[in-house]
């Protein structure tokens, strides 16, 4: 008894140091990023050197375009892009868990939630980005998150919809709700703190996606607009300059590489067992 | 991304009762009756997005006519150019205009008061080639990629495909162009960066696809990989494939004759949401390869803040995908015995 609870435990710890061990890359380049602008040698519109200036002397990582420092452009253009993409993720869960939770108890709801998603797979993400931040010529960051938002809650909302379905349909809540409780309260009360875990792994799967839509809205220009630095940016940038200084849009690109691996590695770590087959298909 | 690393698999059934009807009767007639609903539901979808898009250019702030003012211009210039595209109508008449002349062919005026059905005419089919290349070297490596590692589950190669698998899925198709184009093209010189095309618009030889074609497909690859893999975990744990493995048939027959006709319906599923993947990654890569495709469009449209010419596309990409999805649907059809 007592030897089968010690081992349940070892395996619990072990299970819960893989977990740091996999979130440990994301948030240490997550934090780098952030400070990234005060490490910075350099303002980041300011040329130092020729343009497309190899590495060397007051340019560890060469010039670029304008000869301005690719080291204090890879340093201050991760920052934004975390931003958004975190703020992006942070949306579409809420959304979803609110929508999802109400869907699962009222199926009316979940049933127009789902016929949206339906439609919704007919657009590819990158087209529906595209479509809003130039039909909205103003919106600039807030019309890449909106497109962001609306182009991933259809599709987070099922999963958390099929995660509460099981627990709506458990006998506290019929009690609840029978004894007149509020949609809102069953909601936010008795479906949502149930769902922890399956909304915790929807958030990393969602900063994965966001990630990958906000550097390619950068990389297509209708995102952050030059001089600004900005990872995605920069590789479009200096994209002519490939073979005079690589390490322009090479650094760039190994930094959305990393960033997108990583935070990707830290959300499937992130999944919980049980939930882990329907995740899987997402 | 929104759109794969989230949605496969769980899209809902289609069609009332499944398959409950056994009746042996006019098979023929019932399989048209349920094709036609197949076909009615998807074009329904593909309506109602079309309708959204033009809401959604319409409803937002800024139009065509604006977005191609230039500095200077006089309010009257401005009011004559929207006249002249047609902008001063009311819009459920613009609406109804846009909406009829789909199907025809006619996808509206360019902010440059081009005709949009003519603008993508060449490049759209050569974007059609390289994301069709791209599904197809999708389907093939995701596909042997997944039935390796499934034939000896958790064993070195099962670990090693599925964590590769995981870590390139989430790698933005910009990134991985900028990659291929350093060892390929620049270091190795083994292939070229750009594409040169012929007089007819096309690409020059197929040299220039190989590198466009691999950075859109290999996260496509990784993603459906793991479709693959997990469908097969799943039907693994079917009882009739527990007696196909008592019996002792060789393993590779239990994956082709046992696992993979179960695991199908998941696995195009899967692929035909891969679709809509590539066909906007397309744009990107297209940009980078410098690719006479719709992506070279849209890098105009940008520029010219030109959302006719978005909407187009997205009524044409929105009917390819369509088509894909109807065909997903036919094979999980088929792979149920002709139940819909």
């Amino acid at each position: 008894m007592t030897a089968v609870t010690a081992l349940k435990q070892a395996v619990r710890r072990r299970a819960r140091r893989g977990v740091v061990l996999r979130t440990l890359p994301a948030l240490l380049l997550i934090a780098v990023a952030v400070a990234g602008p005060w490490l910075a040698p350099h303002a980041i519109d300011v040329p130092v050197t020729a343009p497309y200036a190899e590495p060397g002397g007051e340019a560890p990582l060469g010039g670029d375009e304008l000869g301005r420092d690719v080291l204090t452009r890879l340093l201050a253009g991760g920052r934004e892009l975390i931003g958004t993409s975190l703020l992006v993720a942070v949306l579409v869960t809420a959304a979803a868990a609110l929508l999802g939770a109400v869907g699962a108890l009222r199926p009316a709801v979940g049933r127009i939630v789902e016929r949206s998603a339906d439609v919704l797979m007919l657009l590819p993400a990158v087209l529906g980005i595209l479509l809003i931040a130039l039909s909205w010529p103003g919106g600039g960051r807030f019309a890449v998150i909106a497109a962001a938002v609306v182009m991933g809650v259809p599709y987070a909302v099922r999963l958390v919809a099929g995660a509460a379905a099981p627990v709506a349909a458990t006998g506290y809540i019929e009690a609840a709700a029978v004894g007149g409780e509020r949609l809102w309260h069953l909601v936010v009360r008795e479906v949502l703190p149930n769902l922890r875990a399956t909304l915790l792994a929807l958030f990393g799967l969602r900063f994965v996606a966001a990630v990958y839509l906000v550097a390619t809205a950068g990389f297509l220009q209708v995102g952050p607009q030059p001089p600004a630095a900005d990872w995605a940016l920069m590789i479009r940038e200096n994209a002519g300059g490939i073979v005079l200084n690589p390490w322009a849009v090479l650094a760039p690109s190994i930094a959305i590489g990393l960033l997108a691996m990583s935070v990707n590695m830290a959300a499937s770590a992130l999944v919980p067992q049980a939930g882990r087959k329907a995740v899987a298909a997402l | 991304m929104a759109g794969s690393l989230s949605g496969t698999a769980t899209r809902p059934g289609t069609g009332p009762a499944g398959g409950e009807d056994l009746r042996p009767a006019r098979p023929v007639l019932s399989w048209v009756l349920r094709l036609g609903g197949l076909l009615a539901r998807r074009a329904l979808l593909l309506a109602v997005l079309l309708a959204t898009v033009f809401a959604a250019v319409e409803l937002l702030p800024g139009d065509a006519a604006n977005a191609t003012s230039e500095r200077g211009e006089s309010a009257a210039d401005l009011a004559q150019r929207r006249e002249l595209l047609g902008l001063d109508r009311p819009v459920l008449t613009r609406f109804t205009d846009w909406m009829t002349g789909l199907p025809t062919g006619d996808l509206g005026t360019s902010a440059r008061g081009e005709s949009v059905a003519e603008l993508l005419s060449r490049p759209f089919p050569n974007t059609l080639l390289l994301g069709g290349l791209a599904l197809l070297a999708t389907l093939g490596v995701s596909l042997a990629l997944g039935c390796w590692a499934a034939l000896k589950p958790g064993g070195k190669a099962d670990r090693a495909v599925s964590a590769t698998a995981t870590g390139i899925l989430a790698l933005p198709e910009f990134v991985v162009a900028v990659a291929l184009v350093l060892v390929f093209a620049l270091w190795t010189d083994w292939l070229p960066a750009v594409t040169l095309t012929d007089a007819d618009g096309s690409p020059a030889s197929w040299q220039m696809l190989v590198l466009p074609v691999l950075a859109l497909s290999i996260p496509q690859i990784g993603w459906n990989t793991r479709i693959v893999r997990a469908a097969l975990a799943d039907e693994a744990t079917a009882p009739h494939v527990e007696t196909a493995v008592i019996d002792g048939l060789p393993r590779h027959r239990i994956l082709t004759h046992h696992l993979l006709p179960g695991a199908m319906p998941t696995i195009a599923a899967g692929i035909a949401t891969s679709t809509g993947m590539l066909l906007g990654g397309a744009v990107v890569v297209e940009t980078i390869f410098n690719y006479p495709g719709i992506g070279s469009v849209l890098a105009g449209a940008v520029t010219d803040r030109d959302s006719p010419v978005i909407a187009g596309v997205v009524a044409v990409t929105g009917a390819v995908i369509t088509g894909v999805l109807l065909l997903a649907d036919l094979v999980r059809t088929w792979a149920s015995g002709g139940r819909i």
